[in-house]
Formats: C-alpha cells, sequence, structure tokens
C-alpha cells in the first residue's frame, strides 16, 4: 500500500519536469537540428564543413560528459536554472544527432523536386519549405522516434545537475527507504517505459496520417 | 549584335563542360514566336544541358542566353523571375510527391504568382481539364499513370502562362501505351500557338507539328531545317543515317 500512497505520488512529483526537459530537448534540438540540416545541405562549403565538426564532437562525446561541458559553459554566460541550462544542454546535443536525420531526409527527397520547384520560378527557399521539407518529414518520422526515445531516457542525466526529474526522485526516496531501494527504481522504470512506448506509438501514428496516398 | 530581336529565345556561343568532358561547344540558336523546334541527337551530345541552360537550371560557361529580350546570362537578372515564364516538362515528370494533381498546378500560381487561393484554384482546373485531367484533380502522383503525371506536370507548366514550353524528353520515360496521350496534349499546344523547343525522339511527332527540327552532335549543332527537309533529304549522311535508326525504333 505504501508503494501507492508515498512512492508514486513522490516520483510523479519529478514526471512534469522530465516531461519539460524531454519537451525542451526534443523541440529545440529540432529546430536547431533542422536549421543546421538546411545550411549543411544547401548552405556554402565553410558552414558545411564547420556543422560536420560540430556534429561529429558531439557524436564522439558520453551525453553525461557533454552535460556537464555545456551547462558549465552555459553557466558563464547566462544566468539561467539548472532546469532550463540542462535542457537546454541536451536540446544542444540532440540537435547534432537530429540534424543528421534532417539531412538523411532532405538527400532522400528526389533532385527532381528542387529541380521543378525551381522551374516554375520558386526560390530555393521557398522550394525547400514548400516541397523538400514538407517530403523529408514523412521520411523523417521513423528514425526521429528513435532520437525522441534516447531523448526522453537521456532527460534522466539533469539528476547531476540537482533537478528534481523522476530520476532524482526515485533516488531521493531511496535514500531515505535504504531497505527497499527496488520499489523506487523499478517505478521509474515503468514510467520510463510507458513515456517511450506511447511516444513511439503516437510517431507510428502520425506516420500513417501523413503518409503520402499511392 | 543587337539582342532586341522579334524571337523568343536567343542563344549565342554557348559553352559548357563537366570536367575535362565539353558537352556543349559554343551552340547557338534563335527561336521565333510559334516556333516548334525539335531538338534530336544520339544521346550525351548536350540536348538537355542546352534545355538547362536555357532557364540556367545549369549555368552555362560561357556565352549568353536572351529570352523575349531578357538576358538570363546577365547575373544582374533575376532568374527566378524569369524562369516563371519559362515552362518546363521532365523526363522524370517530376511532380511534387506530397501535393495532389490540383495542389501541384496550384503550388507555383500562390507562391510565385501570389494569386489568392480562389483564383489559383480556378485557374489549376482550367489547366487539368485542359489536359483532360480535371477527373483526377484530387489524385496524388502515386495514385496516376506515368502519361497522366506528365499531363499534370505540362498543366503545371502552363498555369504560369509561359511564353515557352521546353520539353525535356517527356515521352522517354513512358510505357508504349502511354505515350500517345502526352503527345495529344503537346500537338494540341502546338496548335494554339505555344512556342516549343522539345528534344525528342518522336519523329512522328515532329513531322506533325514542327516548324524546324534541328539534330545536334558533340555539343554542336550540326545540321538543320524544315521537317520536310530534314527528314527526307537531309544533306548530311550522318543526319540521314542517326534519323534512319530513330525511325527504325518507332
Amino acid at each position: 500500500m505504501e508503494v501507492f500512497t508515498t512512492l508514486i505520488p513522490y516520483i510523479l512529483r519529478g514526471l512534469n519536469i522530465t516531461l519539460g526537459v524531454t519537451a525542451i530537448a526534443l523541440g529545440f534540438g529540432l529546430v536547431f537540428g533542422t536549421l543546421l540540416a538546411i545550411t549543411r545541405v544547401y548552405g556554402n562549403k565553410t558552414a558545411a564543413r564547420l556543422i560536420s565538426v560540430y556534429v561529429s564532437v558531439i557524436r564522439s562525446l558520453p551525453h553525461v560528459l557533454l552535460l556537464l561541458i555545456i551547462y558549465f559553459l552555459i553557466a558563464r554566460i547566462v544566468n539561467l536554472s539548472p532546469y532550463w541550462a540542462g535542457s537546454l544542454s541536451l536540446a544542444i546535443i540532440s540537435s547534432a544527432y537530429q540534424s543528421e536525420i534532417v539531412r538523411g531526409a532532405i538527400l532522400s527527397v528526389e533532385s527532381g523536386q528542387m529541380i521543378a520547384a525551381r522551374s516554375i520560378g520558386m526560390t530555393r527557399n521557398q522550394a525547400i519549405r514548400h516541397v523538400i521539407i514538407p517530403q523529408a518529414i514523412r521520411h523523417m518520422i521513423p528514425p526521429w522516434s528513435n532520437e525522441a526515445a534516447i531523448v526522453i531516457k537521456d532527460s534522466s542525466l539533469v539528476y547531476i545537475l540537482g533537478v528534481p526529474e523522476i530520476m532524482r526522485q526515485a533516488q531521493y526516496y531511496s535514500g531515505r527507504n535504504p531497505t527497499k531501494p527496488f520499489n523506487a527504481y523499478l517505478a521509474v522504470a515503468v514510467i520510463y517505459f510507458m513515456l517511450t512506448f506511447l511516444t513511439n506509438r503516437g510517431l507510428d501514428a502520425l506516420e500513417k496520417k501523413i503518409r503520402i496516398p499511392s | 549584335m543587337d539582342p532586341k530581336t522579334n524571337s523568343i529565345i536567343k542563344i549565342e556561343d554557348l559553352h559548357k563542360s563537366y570536367g575535362q568532358e565539353e558537352v556543349l561547344k559554343g551552340v547557338s540558336m534563335e527561336i521565333a514566336e510559334r516556333e516548334v523546334v525539335i531538338l534530336v541527337g544520339p544521346s550525351g551530345t548536350g540536348k538537355s544541358t542546352l534545355l538547362r541552360c536555357i532557364n540556367q537550371l545549369t549555368t552555362p560557361d560561357s556565352g549568353h542566353v536572351w529570352v523575349r529580350d531578357v538576358e538570363l546570362t546577365d547575373p544582374k537578372t533575376n532568374i527566378d523571375l524569369a524562369r516563371q515564364h519559362i515552362g518546363m516538362v521532365f523526363q522524370s515528370f517530376n511532380l511534387f510527391n506530397h501535393l495532389t494533381a490540383l495542389d501541384n498546378v496550384m503550388l507555383g500560381l500562390i507562391h510565385v504568382l501570389k494569386q489568392d487561393k480562389e483564383a489559383a484554384r480556378e485557374k489549376a482546373m482550367l489547366e487539368l481539364e485542359r489536359v483532360g485531367l480535371a477527373n483526377k484533380h484530387m489524385n496524388y502522383p502515386g495514385q496516376l499513370s506515368g502519361g497522366q503525371k506528365q499531363r499534370v506536370a505540362i498543366a503545371r507548366s502552363l498555369a504560369m502562362e509561359p511564353v515557352v514550353m521546353l520539353f525535356d524528353e517527356p515521352t522517354s520515360a513512358l510505357d508504349p501505351e502511354l505515350i500517345g496521350e502526352v503527345l495529344v496534349v503537346m500537338k494540341d499546344l502546338a496548335l494554339e500557338g505555344m512556342t516549343m523547343l522539345c528534344v525528342t525522339h518522336e519523329i512522328g511527332f515532329a513531322r506533325d507539328v514542327s516548324t524546324r527540327i534541328v539534330f545536334m552532335e558533340h555539343g554542336n549543332i550540326v545540321e538543320q531545317g524544315p521537317p520536310s527537309k530534314i527528314l527526307n533529304n537531309p544533306s548530311l549522311e550522318r543526319t540521314k543515317q542517326f534519323l534512319g535508326k530513330i525511325s527504325d525504333l518507332h
């Protein structure tokens, strides 16, 4: 009974934070990653080269290490709460992965689509916006769904900054009830599973909904 | 030379190389209003490149192109504005895959010509009717046959009210039984007085509607003239040989 009266409410107090961190990391990561991808595909060579370095550096380092580095960089420049600084750090990490997802999706759109758009007088930006991106989004969902699952779980990393998300809450709880550490961790495991499962289901449904009829 | 002429397209000494290979070796050509010019020649002789160098989808290395007295090779020219009036039809159709036939035709009207949605829709329906596909306006490209796709692509170009239409092997990717419906649409266009430049091996079409056949080889125009002359009595043995080969196929 204690599980339902104390443990679960205690952990759920961190759920909003977990959801918030995930949404910020995925959302900003998507916007930033998309800009990186578009610049890398359509921008000048120097910019493309810089972005490719950025992406490979981030992909080569452990997320927990990056989180600490970026967090302390951000903390030097602006005064943000650990919640925002941590979330934005995860967004920066995710942007590197998401830029690769978006880039792959853009490159998978047939080259004739851009040519046809330009041939009716669209500018390159119009073509990207109205022809390339709408098609790229459809190619993007399956790999993006994978990244979403990773970011949901990575949101737990902000616990090292003291942000009280569900993982941190579980740890507190276990600390106070050292005889039963298992219960708290099992409860967060169930929550992460549910979040990932529901997100992937939602994205599957979205993918079916916007599939181009053929 | 004074570029102010009554021609629709004027090309002067166009050169284009890809790496070591010179694809266009100084092509010059003029196309007058209402002319239907057929470009033939073996593959790899620069026919498609020439077409793409006209609307600057490919940038020529040197030479000049004017369309209606606007020099497109002038870096100061707004190329997007110029392309609005140069229709182009591709071998692989290149319909926008995520849009219905109607939206394919409407996209340029809305975003390029800035028409409001109602006007664009009306115009797009008219153009689809013109190619005989009004009843397919809600179909996506994936739900259309090759011939239907190409007719939608033609409607998409026509909606922009081009001064000239460029066709880049419009029937080469089609099953034989679908070629006819596209040629019918192209023939109607020619009869309505559209200025056209077509890369095609459809000799029957060339004979029926073209005003001139241009034979290209190795990046140069080798011979040109009215279809009666080129098809029946070409000056060069090479032209005769080539046309003989493609007539055998059709």
